[in-house]
């Protein structure tokens, strides 16, 4: 009963955070709903909720829904033939390792980042890139994120693991996110859209507790593009203005029935009841970890001062 | 590798080889069964409806608990026979694993490294069939046809429910007292590697930075055409091409040997093989999990069995003494170190690496 009763409450967690989360951008303050709690205030207020006891008696605890945004790379990969419990358990043991040595903050396609790396062959011997991030996947310690910024007007990208050792750091300077989980149509797009100032500082959010959607439409360069952008039901592009026939070809090529495929959405993610397990097994490092950083901080600005 | 062929009028033709798996013409021998050898007892269980009553149940559970109560894990002074020495001839004994999946890993010097996990099961030595027996048995005669024979340990993983097979392969486990187990395996060992029956086999057998030998069944693909089988080229997929994108082409000439030869290479099963991984090195050993990482891959997918043990490699083999007959933890109670990492790997935990 209490099982079900927690299930219940993870779920609804995760689709009400959602919808929180993803509030409009910072000049539209119709956040009249609590906010959600994000890493930085975890520690200060218990997110994670004690759940009072199951047949043992023993405190059940579970992660915040937000976990499953903010660590996406801790799920491991849906394809049942490869999974393995065991080695996934192992492989989160690393990952936290790595994660106490460095900080990876929590981002978002669409937040704009910069990573540190050692390079042997860089004059100072550390390669700084600064980048928006247009899109992130992998699971496990094979994470990965792209950078993108257009440097000398010539675009360049770069795919970063994120968790090579090479990494020294990894900071983001603007946390946001946009109408899509995938920005490669900024490599159509005009260059002023994936351009940012190499010595960009970091920005200073004025709501902690929301991740803001930036609504920006962005501006395609005129055809030949390098992909069907019309074909891919983009919320963050202007409108394409292509003649009629793009489009009827493109819903001739349609699949509408995918967005009713059950089975589909099953495969293609995990169940609710192993992520709760999941991240109810590395969240609370994952606090301990952020809270010693915060006090390293703290510590830090005591010291200058 | 270049190959000089002599033609029938002693003109020298040469013959390049490319790939020396094509070489490998199985044509004539069937390279796989789906039963078992005729020497083997009958193992699984049918699986009967039979209605038993909850109380029941539980009554054959507390049976078969009784009959195969915990054995205290073999000691290394318990060792009946005498410590012999190694010597760098001695076969040891192989372990069974299973492959749980690829997991990446860096070197001190940044270099990505791709590591397959394999993880050790619960292996017991079921028991000891010595060299003069051995070489009268099938495979032993074959094996050992114009050698010195040596003798084969059976060690057996992954225990499980008696219920689920037969009384006459239960009965192979009945002299050491163990449950049943579902994977058996055959090492061949020098006898001064042999180990008494019941002794548990662990990750701790083998040494980080050693090279080991593993051997699994390929990835079953089913049957297969030629481009995916064999690597042809196909034909063109468009400039009016009727019917002929992924064929084989043609099979023989007419003249020389006017029939088509054997091997020729047409569609066919592909894979469900028996294949050997040469000289992987071992860079990493979990010792509380049972799991060792391997450098590279090794045959067969993710959760397959495999068998692994010392390379037969003569370069990549021991020098210095490993744990044999194989590793025992120490008496004194001090526990070994949890996580043994290879000198070339970075450590997770450690700092980030500067240039």
């Amino acid at each position: 009963m209490l099982r079900r009763a927690v299930l219940q409450t993870f779920r609804q967690g995760l689709a009400q955070s959602f919808f929180k989360r993803n509030a409009v951008s910072l000049s539209e303050t119709t956040v009249t709903h609590q906010p959600i709690e994000t890493s930085n205030e975890a520690d200060e207020k218990s997110v994670s909720k004690q759940k009072p006891g199951d047949e043992s008696g023993n405190t059940v605890v579970v992660a915040p829904p937000e976990f499953r945004f903010m660590y996406p790379e801790f799920l491991p990969d849906p394809a049942m033939e490869r999974r393995n419990r065991l080695k996934e358990k192992l492989e989160r043991i690393d990952m936290l390792q790595r994660r106490s040595v460095v900080e990876i903050p929590e981002f978002y396609t669409g937040s704009v980042m910069a990573v540190t790396v050692a390079d042997a062959n860089s004059p100072n011997k550390f390669a700084r890139f600064v980048g928006i991030c247009i899109q992130r996947g992998g699971s496990g310690l094979r994470a990965w994120f792209i950078l993108r910024n257009v440097v000398d007007k010539q675009g360049v990208e770069i795919l970063y693991e994120m968790y090579c050792p090479l990494i020294q750091k990894i900071e983001v300077l603007r946390l946001e996110r946009r109408l899509d989980e995938s920005l490669l149509y900024l490599r159509d797009a005009l260059p002023e859209y994936s351009t940012f100032p190499l010595d960009m500082e970091p920005e200073r959010r004025l709501n902690n507790s929301v991740v803001p959607i930036n609504p920006l439409k962005v501006k395609l360069r005129p055809r030949p593009w390098l992909e069907r952008w019309e074909r891919q039901n983009l919320q963050g592009v202007e409108d394409l203005n292509l003649p009629q026939r793009f489009y009827d070809k493109a819903e001739k090529v349609a699949k509408p029935w995918e967005k009713y495929d059950l089975m589909l959405q099953y495969r293609k993610t995990i169940p609710a009841e192993e992520q709760e397990k999941i991240f109810a097994d590395v969240h609370s490092q994952l606090q301990q970890q952020e809270f010693k950083r915060k006090m390293r901080r703290r510590r830090g600005t005591d010291n200058e001062q | 590798m270049l190959s000089i062929v002599f033609h029938k009028r002693r003109r020298l033709v040469r013959r390049l080889f490319f790939n020396h798996e094509q070489v490998r013409t199985m044509s004539r021998v069937k390279r796989r069964t789906t039963h078992p050898p005729y020497w083997h007892v009958l193992k699984n269980n049918q699986r009967q409806d039979e209605k038993i009553s909850s109380d029941n149940l539980r009554f054959v559970r507390e049976v078969i608990q009784d009959k195969y109560k915990n054995k205290s894990p073999i000691k290394g002074s318990d060792l009946d026979i005498e410590k012999k020495e190694w010597d760098p001839k001695t076969k040891r004994s192989g372990v069974i694993a299973r492959n749980i999946g690829v997991q990446h890993m860096w070197e001190k010097d940044g270099k990505k490294v791709v590591c397959t996990v394999l993880h050790v099961l619960d292996n017991h030595v079921i028991r000891y069939v010595p060299p003069e027996e051995y070489a009268k048995s099938i495979i032993g005669a074959k094996v050992f046809r114009n050698r010195k024979p040596l003798g084969c340990l059976v060690v057996g993983a992954e225990a499980a429910n008696p219920d689920r097979f037969t009384r006459q392969y239960c009965s192979l486990f009945n002299e050491v007292g163990l449950l049943p187990k579902k994977r058996l395996a055959r090492f061949i060992v020098t006898p001064n590697a042999v180990l008494p029956p019941c002794t548990p086999l662990t990750a701790g057998h083998f040494v980080v930075g050693q090279a080991v030998d593993v051997y699994g069944k390929t990835i079953d693909y089913g049957f297969q055409g030629v481009v995916k089988r064999w690597g042809f080229k196909g034909g063109p997929a468009s400039h009016g091409a009727t019917k002929f994108h992924r064929r084989g082409g043609t099979i023989g000439t007419g003249r020389d040997k006017a029939r088509v030869w054997p091997g020729q290479k047409m569609p066919g099963h592909m894979g469900s093989e028996r294949r050997f991984c040469r000289g992987l090195k071992i860079v990493r050993i979990n010792m509380k999990y049972n799991v060792i990482y391997v450098k590279g891959t090794v045959p067969g997918p993710t959760n397959s069995i495999v068998q692994i043990f010392d390379t037969l490699l003569p370069r990549r083999k021991f020098t210095e003494a490993p744990p044999h007959p194989t590793y025992f933890p120490p008496e004194d109670g001090t526990l070994p170190q949890e996580d043994i990492w290879d000198s070339n790997m970075h450590v997770f935990g450690s700092p980030s690496i500067p240039v």
